[in-house]
């Protein structure tokens, strides 16, 4: 079973343990340092007025990751939020930010921004990572593709500052020479997400 | 049988012939998946938990037990299992995968020893053995 989701629509998901209490949500998500793969979440309390938590969910203790949820085996899960983020060195090439980033090749053409990203997960998600598969993109205006947003699968770490993302020029080879192919690949990605344009 | 048809039926000794309390309710066990406790309404004195293994048969129109002695006062373990944030009926169902899968209708059990047979969704069943737990978000369960 494989799984794809687009970040945005893990935030906010509430976190259940399998005896049925929500004990938490998802607040954002801590990539790791320089594999293109999700390290753990941060949380917050659920209700009106919870804030952030000083707990954090490691990847390696979901034990589910649907549509509808995240779900971990009981609250034991939880690790304090320090542990959770000293896993991940936070120098090098990180990915924190690479919302907005304007991607770029590195025969420097721009391709447009990222609007989110797409990880995937292979597998059961206990014993597999949640890999950082792609990014979705508002192309640039010089891509003459309107506003529709493109997806962009990428199988490699690439390097990303907060202001741009470079991927190798054969993305955009993907976008300008083999559009068959490339229009296909963004097909199927659309067809596992579910359909959001 | 299911617990929408089971709720209301009466109870009665077969020592006095007596109606002990009607069915008001189920207390399930997650752990073992099964009923362990009938909660009664109506009864005379204070008890108002009838332990299944009490239950001397569970039949198409009465419920029978051996003597009004069986309904008792709620340990601390049923009192919990009882308490509305751990019921089944009526919650979201969710899978151990986090797929929410719909809200429980009605659950079907085993009159004999009161295992789970199968869990209602709104428009399918589930395996009622596939119980993980049950809390105030959700009901869950294995696909």
């Amino acid at each position: 079973m494989s799984t794809l989701l687009r970040a945005s629509e893990l935030v906010k998901m509430p976190v259940v343990t399998h005896g049925g209490e929500d004990v938490a949500q998802i607040k954002d998500i801590v990539y790791a340092a320089h594999g293109g793969h999700v390290e753990a979440f941060t949380l917050a309390g659920r209700g009106l007025f919870a804030g952030p938590l000083k707990t954090a969910l490691p990847w390696a203790r979901v034990a589910g990751l649907g549509k509808s949820a995240v779900v971990i085996e009981s609250e034991d899960d939880l690790v304090p939020l320090e542990e959770a983020l000293a896993a991940t060195a936070q120098d090098g090439p990180g990915r924190g930010d690479v919302l907005n980033s304007q991607v770029l090749t590195d025969q420097g053409t721009a391709l447009g921004t990222v609007s989110d990203v797409v990880i995937g997960i292979l597998g059961d998600p206990a014993s597999s990572q949640a890999d950082v598969v792609g990014y979705e993109i508002l192309p640039a205006e010089t891509m003459n593709r309107g506003k529709q947003r493109l997806l962009i699968p990428l199988p490699d770490t690439i390097a990303a500052s907060g202001e741009h993302l470079m991927v190798p020029a054969s993305a955009s080879n993907y976008l300008t020479d083999d559009l068959a192919q490339f229009g296909s690949a963004v097909d199927a990605f659309r067809a596992q997400l579910g359909g959001r344009v | 049988m299911r617990f929408s048809e089971a709720t209301g039926r009466k109870v009665v000794s077969t020592a006095d012939a007596s109606t002990v309390g009607t069915i008001s309710g189920f207390v399930v066990d997650p752990a073992t998946k099964k009923v362990v406790a009938v909660a009664l309404g109506k009864t005379s004195g204070q008890g108002t938990m009838l332990p299944f293994g009490s239950i001397a048969a569970f039949g198409t129109d009465a419920v029978t037990v051996a003597s009004a002695d069986a309904v008792v006062a709620p340990d601390d373990r049923l009192t919990e299992l009882s308490a509305k944030q751990h019921t089944i009926l009526k919650k979201r169902a969710l899978t151990t995968a986090g797929d929410e899968v719909g809200t429980v209708r009605d659950v079907e059990f085993d009159p004999t020893d009161g295992s789970l047979v199968s869990i209602q969704l709104d428009d399918h069943t589930w395996n009622g053995q596939g119980l993980v737990g049950a809390g105030s978000y959700a009901v869950m369960l294995r696909p």
